[in-house]
């Protein structure tokens, strides 16, 4: 028996303030791939990301995790790292606090020491370079470090399907690097499925398997070096595109 | 001063009071929710006039009907219309401060009751109101730590909480119950205009001592317990009026704070 794909997307509608947003979009995106969403402002990205993860109804269309409607059990799957939080930098919040939120064991981290809450943690989060960072209030995090420490909340929930929402945006370059490399050490480490949902197309490309490009439909869907050439994600972005050679790979794409 | 019934009684409802509002305060800091507690307290003097024009001798549940009232009709309004939150908050103060007065003005021998209510008056305190104030504090405080964990999250971010399991929806509606029933509880304590300073001050206080949540928690806790009895024991002392003095207490707690926080910048112990 063939296992159902990781998520399932069958022509889903979705209208806005009057204004179709998502105008029968279909996709799948099979297990232990590293796919990337991506597409420009407005093209109905975060309404799909927000649709997947029930946050926002549909009017028509299917969507189903592991063969599953969207429900509290389907997404108990499913680990979600948005852009930022929403704190401000008063709140006292602390990096092993807010770990701790996440683990069953430190459910009552309010009344555990911290050496019990660490080894907890510790034991979960090898590799992932948050460890130093656990004393630190969450509000005052860099955008790097936000997103590392993020990915580890939702990686101490071991999901099955892991969605980026923008995780780059205001991380610098060297920052957005070595926070790749990090999703490519999950994803071979975890064996997950990890979609990454983006409009900065460069970063993407290097480290994507498989490209899906949106603009109220999917416009076009393939691996980066078959996405680049293709003229409707051209007309969509209004951009240059050329192919550029890749470290690991040989040929892939370029965004100027 | 323990010798005198009424005083015994105001310090009890103090103890009872203070340590709840501290620990919602640090939940209403972060999520900017002082201006909504200002409004449900302002709504409630338009509970108790009504309460007074209905010809109850207690006003305290028409009070706390009108608050919860106030309270939904702002959540409903936001949910349904394009106002700005600060908008609606506005609108709904301003229109039961109004109705409250001119009601106030139809009554005969309640001048002094709006007085009462806008600056509070610990000292009236009733056995019952103590066991109300004891039910509903003990039972918030609970609430709240049970939610503590799916608060905080919630107040990281809605979203995430959602995607977590948990029912946001109603645990949202769980906090601003039990923050409106506290909120009008506590304008016995220290009235109208200065209630949202009780909920708002020691968790302020806390965020510039603290190192992380839990400590945070931990001194909004102590700082709304010792400003609430602090603030009795020297009204009764020094003969001032009590629910100020107990806001003045918070007040110069939290420039205490300040210079703490100074000094240890100062030493480079803050977190980066």
């Amino acid at each position: 028996m063939t296992h159902p794909p990781a998520l399932e997307v069958q022509q889903v509608h979705v209208t806005l303030g009057g204004t179709p947003v998502l105008r029968g979009v279909t996709l799948s995106v099979p297990r232990g791939e590293l796919v990337a969403l991506i597409g420009p402002n407005g093209s109905g990205k975060t309404t799909l990301l927000r649709a997947i993860l029930g946050l926002q109804s549909i009017d028509s269309g299917q969507i189903r995790i592991f063969g599953a409607p969207v429900s509290v059990s389907s997404l108990s799957r499913v680990g979600y790292v948005p852009q930022k939080l929403e704190l401000d930098r008063g709140f006292g919040l602390s990096v092993r606090e807010f770990l701790a939120l996440s683990l069953p064991e430190t459910r009552h981290w309010l009344w555990q020491s911290h050496r019990k809450i660490d080894l907890a943690l510790a034991s979960s989060l090898d590799g992932l370079g948050v460890m130093p960072l656990l004393n630190r209030p969450v509000s005052r995090l860099s955008g790097g470090q936000l997103q590392r420490v993020l990915i580890a909340w939702s990686l101490l929930r071991k999901p099955e399907l892991l969605l980026l929402d923008e995780p780059t945006a205001g991380v610098d370059t060297p920052g957005e690097r070595s926070f790749y490399e990090m999703i490519e050490s999950v994803h071979r480490r975890h064996k997950m499925t990890i979609i990454l949902v983006s409009h900065d197309l460069s970063m993407v490309f290097r480290h994507a398997h498989w490209v899906f490009a949106l603009n109220g439909v999917v416009c076009c869907q393939g691996t980066p070096e078959d996405i680049v050439r293709n003229d409707s994600l051209k007309q969509a972005y209004g951009l240059h595109l050329t192919p550029y050679h890749h470290h690991h790979t040989g040929e892939i794409s370029h965004v100027h | 001063m323990f010798t005198e019934s009424y005083m015994l009684r105001a310090l009890v409802a103090s103890v009872l009071l203070g340590p709840v509002c501290g620990l919602l305060g640090v939940f209403v800091t972060a999520r900017r929710l002082a201006f909504f507690s200002d409004t449900v307290a302002h709504s409630a003097l338009a509970g108790v006039a009504i309460g007074l024009w209905l010809g109850a001798s207690d006003p305290t549940p028409a009070m706390l009907v009108v608050s919860i009232g106030v309270a939904s009709l702002l959540l409903w309004l936001r949910q349904r219309t394009d106002l700005l939150t600060d908008t609606i908050l506005a609108l709904l103060l301003s229109t039961s401060v109004a109705l409250g007065v001119v009601i106030f003005s139809q009554l005969k021998g309640y001048r002094g009751e709006i007085e009462r209510y806008l600056f509070g008056d610990i000292l009236s305190v009733s056995p019952k109101d103590i066991l109300i104030a004891a039910f509903i504090s003990l039972g918030v405080t609970g609430l709240i730590l049970f939610w503590f964990n799916a608060l905080t999250l919630i107040t990281a971010h809605e979203d995430l909480a959602h995607v977590s399991g948990l029912p946001v929806r109603w645990i949202n509606l769980g906090f601003i119950l039990a923050l409106t029933l506290v909120v009008t509880l506590a304008i016995r304590l220290v009235g109208i205009i200065l209630v949202t300073s009780l909920l708002v001050v020691p968790a302020a206080t806390a965020r510039n001592v603290s190192r992380n949540l839990r400590q945070q928690t931990i001194i909004a806790w102590l700082l709304g317990l010792g400003s609430a009895l602090g603030g009795v024991a020297a009204s009764y002392s020094f003969n001032l009026p009590c629910g100020p003095t107990i806001v003045l207490v918070c007040a110069a707690l939290f420039v205490g704070s300040l210079g703490f926080q100074t000094v240890r910048r100062h030493l480079g112990q803050t977190p980066a």
